[in-house]
């Protein structure tokens, strides 16, 4: 296998350090800013993923040092490793609907494999489950011990029994080292994986001590905030000096903090909503909060894909559920009518309410909403809707808003936005943001708030920090009134414009680079970038991707489930390694098995074209490159990458 | 005429021909006629079963699409409708005692702990009674100091599922760590503890199989039961002998109908979040093998506080934490960190990571909780003092509060949340646990319902409780020592639980501000109650 040999090695250390002082022309005429101080201005020296350029680093693998040496012009705060160095100004793009283009829905941009793919993607199946079926059958009658706890036996029935745990043990065993890998450090950039081995085929995996740093590209660090080091984790850290590690207590009993209240003013006005309410953990976020709104007599209608968080909180809620095709805003329409003629089943009494929950960035597809048709419907047929943005907020729009920000859309035409912090901020939990009473409504009447643990403080240092960098704060300006002559700071908040101070803690004290949200917009525009990028270069190196350009998850199919394994493998045994997250049934459909790349602000161009070449081999290797021709070599789509970003 | 039936005996006979050659036909014409000359009931039989099948698989699966109820519109009368619709509103607003509950709830500004500060503080902090702070771990340095470590190495958020690169070496420690503690084969991690359980059940209890679960079990177990959809039924609130019964009777009616052999649970709290009480694990546990049922125990309240060194119920009762099928804690109240631990033997664990819905979908918790989590475990470990302390804390203010007259105590006398209810001047009306002990009721409570038999006697006036009891609280806090009422979701509760004040107690106040604080609690119930 050529493929697994190491390709030549990358630029070594030494030649990097001399290549370090030839690139740099301000060398000698301005001092003051040096490579090597500006690296380590935000680093602590005594820390292991600090990269000052010593001569111990090792950039075998192309990870730890950027392929060109900055020069002084270039000041950069982050470490390359959690968020990589790139002042291409040109490697920007901005999130943006261009209003009058169509929004591609779920099916109509898809192109399909040729048969044979499809044909060996059933065979593959086929063949796995009649396979397990015989191993089964004969291993319970040559080795029962190794059954037994799937099997009756002492009066109790199996907690798992062999029927329900089939899939599990036959089909996903075979794939696990895809699962569940451990890891290290910082999820931003680069991520270090724990190597394991399996003696036994997958049913014990064993750590055998040593790491690789592998490139990410899984993590959701859509705007690289996983970071150790720079701005929001110096605010942490003098958070828990200031408020510990927890709030001890439900947000309605013992446990809300004045952080809680600057933290939900800021998010409503990041959002654009009169108010928002915070949730420890986002799933519950979906699952708590749902039960508080619809009821028994409410209809909930529900895209099919939606993630299982709001499976989970509509089923609790009691409600009646209807589902329509994924992001098919017609079949929507007719089901809206259909629901609203008849009324309640049976009874045919109308409905008390209806709610129309969707996700902004659908996790598995990449799929945008199509946002402005559903807000068009809501006018006509008055139901409410509930936007689930976990993995569009920051990720998509101009000012990082999410998907009203990215089409344009007044946020407060939607009823609730809910979303996580998990993703493009870096921390965790999730939010709530509509009109005051409503959220009033919630904070007594969703399970979370009597029951649940309140986020801690560390934890909202992350979102507070992040979200005001995404926002930059406003310098408090004094205006002047014209009767008196007075100066007052000016606070008003004019959606989606820079954060009052007043909404933040006052110990937060955010570098220059982040406070003025010029970082903040950088990153938002290299994640818009990367996202285009990728998408644009797998389609012509002729690959099947499936979701909206602008998607910061851009979804490759493999289909046959034999292929995932061994592209996952592949990926990360390169010269470069790169982990990637590969999916199948039963969260896909059965004949689409996918990849799934997430990418982040903290890729430099090169990052994305690693993975593109790397696409490129294995692709060839694999067979799975069914789409569209003519293709580009992988040398023209790295060459025009500019070109590409522009396409659609 | 004639025509028309030659034309059919033509069609009739091409129909023959192109039967006779598909392969196999000839089989089926052979089993059809032989089977009929058999017994010809059967062909009858065979032919209502086969127009069953086409009506099944004809019916449309989904809810609502039903054909019978279905009614046929002309576009403009569905607009029609559609325009004469009008919905209530997304959500009803607050009434006037939701929205001065939702204003009075204490803002804590700073570090949370025994005497925190608050945003609106009209005297000076005797003591906080209201938090989670039982061991007093959220004042802890070597803590805080753990937490800034880890950041600096892991940053803050783990971006990602623990399937999809989320699961970190902290995470794989901490879970370590909770097994050695408890002393069982393995645990795993939840990012929330509220989300826990209401995932674990679902995770294991499937429907068609049993559930016996007591009627006093707190909300989010509720919750997990309902999504669960299996069969459940109820013994009375921490009541074994009617555990007993309703186990019989749930064999019983299995042996009545020869159903198969399914997974059977007992769920039940070790202490309850609901009024305190604490359960008899070993009894419990020697009914669980006895019937052959396993337990999910949740210890949110007791991990952490109960036993030498906190380990729990498990600890107090010295029964081996194995015997305990499924093990829940919570390490945001004991730990003073965040989330929810699940602990039992290889399988179970192993299980919930495919199949525990609020493990799989959710974020990893940050990796600075986890080792926070961890390096509390160790404290504990290491220095059962702090329990000891707890205790002697929990016996002093029991002392105070079991000789007022105005309120009962309905917990455990080892818990370290007190609730404390309202005293109804007739005797009569005591807590309901001991309603049945007065006589009410002979006959046992129905197990398929979840309200006891005796909760035609509750006769108490929640809306005038809470607000009585609200006055306590404030008037407490007035004096300088926050305490809470026990917040509930009114209207979505299984079984509305009786109006009560929460004390938390905690090991980090000395014995003199905990006699101080309890009395100045005491006070303002006597002085807010006999008005």
């Amino acid at each position: 296998m050529s493929l697994f040999s190491k390709r030549t090695a990358t630029s070594p250390v030494t030649s990097y350090l001399s290549a370090f002082s030839k690139n740099d022309p301000h060398a000698v005429d301005d001092e003051s800013s040096t490579p090597a101080s500006s690296l380590s201005s935000s680093t602590t020296s005594d820390s292991e993923d600090t990269v000052i350029y010593d001569d111990d680093i090792d950039n075998a693998d192309g990870l730890a040092l950027p392929p060109r040496p900055p020069n002084s012009s270039e000041v950069f705060s982050t470490v390359h490793t959690e968020f990589g160095h790139c002042s291409n100004p040109k490697y920007r793009y901005l999130s943006q609907h261009t209003s009058g283009t169509s929004i591609p829905g779920h099916d109509d941009q898809n192109p399909e494999p040729p048969y044979y793919v499809l044909l060996s993607t059933y065979i593959s199946y086929l063949l796995l489950i009649c396979l397990g079926h015989i191993r089964d059958f004969v291993g319970k009658r040559m080795r029962p011990a190794a059954y037994r706890h799937l099997m009756p036996s002492d009066g109790y029935a199996p907690l798992n029994s062999d029927f329900d745990s089939f899939y599990t043990r036959r089909l996903k065993t075979r794939m696990d080292e895809c699962f569940g890998q451990p890891v290290t450090g910082v999820a931003g950039r680069t991520i270090q994986i724990l190597d394991r081995i399996s003696p036994d085929f997958n049913h014990n995996q064993i750590l055998t001590g040593s790491r690789t740093r592998a490139l990410n590209i899984s993590s959701y660090n859509y705007l690289g905030f996983a970071q150790a080091h720079g701005g929001c984790a110096d605010a942490v850290e003098t958070c828990i000096r200031e408020h510990g590690v927890s709030t001890c207590g439900s947000r309605l009993e013992g446990g809300s903090s004045n952080l809680h209240v600057l933290a939900e003013a800021l998010v409503a006005k990041f959002m654009g909503m009169e108010d928002a309410l915070i949730s420890s953990m986002g799933f519950a976020t979906n699952s708590t909060f749902i039960p508080a709104l619809v009821g028994k007599g409410c209809l909930v209608i529900s895209d099919e894909l939606n993630h299982a968080s709001i499976r989970f909180g509509v089923r609790l809620s009691g409600a009646q559920v209807r589902m329509f095709k994924h992001n098919d805003m017609d079949a929507l329409e007719a089901l809206l009518r259909e629901v609203i003629s008849q009324g309640q089943p049976k009874t045919h009494r109308p409905w008390r309410k209806i709610l129309v929950i969707v996700e902004g960035l659908y996790s598995m597809e990449g799929t945008l909403v199509n946002l402005p048709a559903i807000i068009e419907l809501k006018k006509k047929y008055k139901f409410y809707i509930w936007v689930d943005e976990a993995h569009s907020i920051g990720a998509l729009g101009p000012h990082g808003r999410g998907v009203t920000d990215y089409f344009n859309i007044p946020p407060r035409s939607v009823d609730i936005l809910m979303g996580t912090f998990t993703k493009s901020f870096g921390s965790a939990g999730g939010y709530l943001a509509g009109n005051k009473d409503l959220i009033d409504s919630l904070r007594i009447r969703g399970h979370s708030g009597a029951y649940a643990e309140a986020m801690t403080p560390p934890v909202l240092t992350q979102v507070v920090a992040s979200m005001a960098s995404i926002m930059g704060i406003a310098t408090p300006t004094m205006t002047r009134f014209d009767s008196s002559s007075t100066l007052q700071p000016s606070e008003a908040y004019h959606h989606p414009g820079p954060a009052p101070m007043s909404t933040l803690p006052t110990w937060l004290c955010l570098p220059p680079h982040l406070a003025d949200g010029s970082e903040g917009t950088s990153r938002l525009r290299r994640i818009a970038f990367n996202s285009r990028y990728l998408h644009q270069g797998l389609i012509k190196l002729g690959f099947i991707t499936y979701g909206h350009p602008a998607s910061p998850i851009v979804p490759l199919l493999i289909f046959n489930p034999g292929k995932m394994n061994m592209f996952h493998r592949l990926m990360k045994d390169r010269q470069t390694p790169i982990v990637v997250v590969v999916v199948a049934y039963p969260a896909t459909p059965l004949v689409s098995g996918r990849v799934r790349f997430c990418v982040s602000a903290a890729h430099t161009k090169e990052d994305i074209d690693t993975i593109l070449r790397a696409c490129d081999e294995i692709g060839d290797v694999l067979d799975i490159r069914h789409g569209v021709r003519p293709r580009w070599t992988i040398d023209q789509v790295c060459a025009r990458a500019l070109d590409l970003v522009q396409l659609s | 005429m004639s025509s028309t039936t030659e034309s059919l005996n033509a069609l009739l006979a091409s129909l023959g021909q192109a039967f006779d050659k598909i392969p196999g036909s000839a089989v089926l014409v052979r089993y059809v006629k032989s089977s009929h000359q058999n017994d010809p009931g059967r062909t009858v039989l065979e032919v209502i079963l086969i127009i069953f099948a086409i009506f099944t698989l004809l019916q449309s699966r989904t809810r609502g699409n039903d054909g019978r109820h279905f009614i046929k519109f002309e576009d403009k009368e569905i607009d029609e409708l559609v325009d004469e619709w009008t919905p209530e509103p997304l959500a009803a607003p607050l009434n006037a005692f939701e929205a001065s509950d939702l204003a009075a709830v204490p803002i804590i500004v700073g570090h949370n702990g025994p005497k925190p500060t608050l945003a609106r503080q009209p005297t000076k902090m005797i003591a906080n009674l209201a938090s989670y702070n039982f061991t007093g771990l959220a004042g802890k340095e070597v803590i805080k100091e753990r937490a800034i470590e880890t950041l600096r190495k892991y940053g803050l958020g783990s971006c990602g599922p623990p399937g999809f690169y989320g699961t970190l070496d902290v995470h794989m420690t901490l879970e370590r760590d909770i097994a050695d503690f408890l002393g069982t084969e393995a645990a795993i991690i939840y990012s929330q503890g509220f989300s826990t359980i209401s995932s674990v059940i679902p995770a294991f209890c499937k429907r068609g199989d049993i559930i016996v679960a007591d009627r006093g079990v707190n909300f989010t177990i509720q919750k997990g039961i309902q999504i669960s959809r299996s069969t459940v039924r109820w013994y009375d609130h921490n009541d074994l002998k009617s555990l007993e019964d309703v186990l019989d009777s749930v064999e019983k009616e299995r042996k009545k109908r020869r159903g198969p052999l399914t997974r059977r649970f007992i769920i039940t709290e070790g202490i309850f979040e609901k009024d305190g009480a604490m359960i008899d694990l070993p009894k419990l546990i020697e009914l669980k093998y006895r019937k052959k049922y396993r337990l999910i125990l949740d210890e949110s309240i007791s991990f952490g506080t109960v036993g030498r060194t906190g380990r729990g119920l498990t600890e107090l009762y010295n029964v081996p934490a194995t015997k305990v099928d499924i093990l829940i804690g919570s390490m945001a109240n004991g730990l003073c960190a965040a989330g929810g631990f699940c602990a039992g033997s290889q399988h179970v664990i192993d299980h919930q990571q495919i199949n525990g819905p609020s493990f799989v979908y959710s974020a990893s918790m940050p990796a600075l909780l986890a080792v926070s989590a961890s390096e509390g475990i160790d404290i504990l470990r290491s220095s059962p003092s702090i329990l000891t302390k707890l205790q002697q804390n929990i016996r002093v203010a029991r002392t105070i509060l079991d000789e007022l007259d105005c309120i009962s105590v309905p917990s455990h006398p080892a818990s370290p949340i007190i609730h404390l209810h309202i005293r109804k001047p007739t005797p009569t009306l005591l807590h309901p646990s001991s309603a049945v002990s007065a006589g009410h009721s002979l006959k046992p409570s129905n197990p398929t319902s979840v309200l006891p038999r005796e909760a035609v006697n509750w006769d108490w006036d929640t809306d005038a409780e809470e607000r009585a009891l609200q006055q306590v609280v404030e008037e407490a806090l007035r004096r300088g020592v926050m305490i809470t009422r026990a917040k509930r979701l009114r209207g979505q509760e299984m079984v509305e639980a009786r109006p009560s004040i929460k004390l938390a107690l905690t090991s980090e106040l000395s014995t003199d501000e905990v006699k101080k604080a309890v009395k100045v609690v005491a006070q303002a119930l006597k002085d807010v109650l006999r008005k």
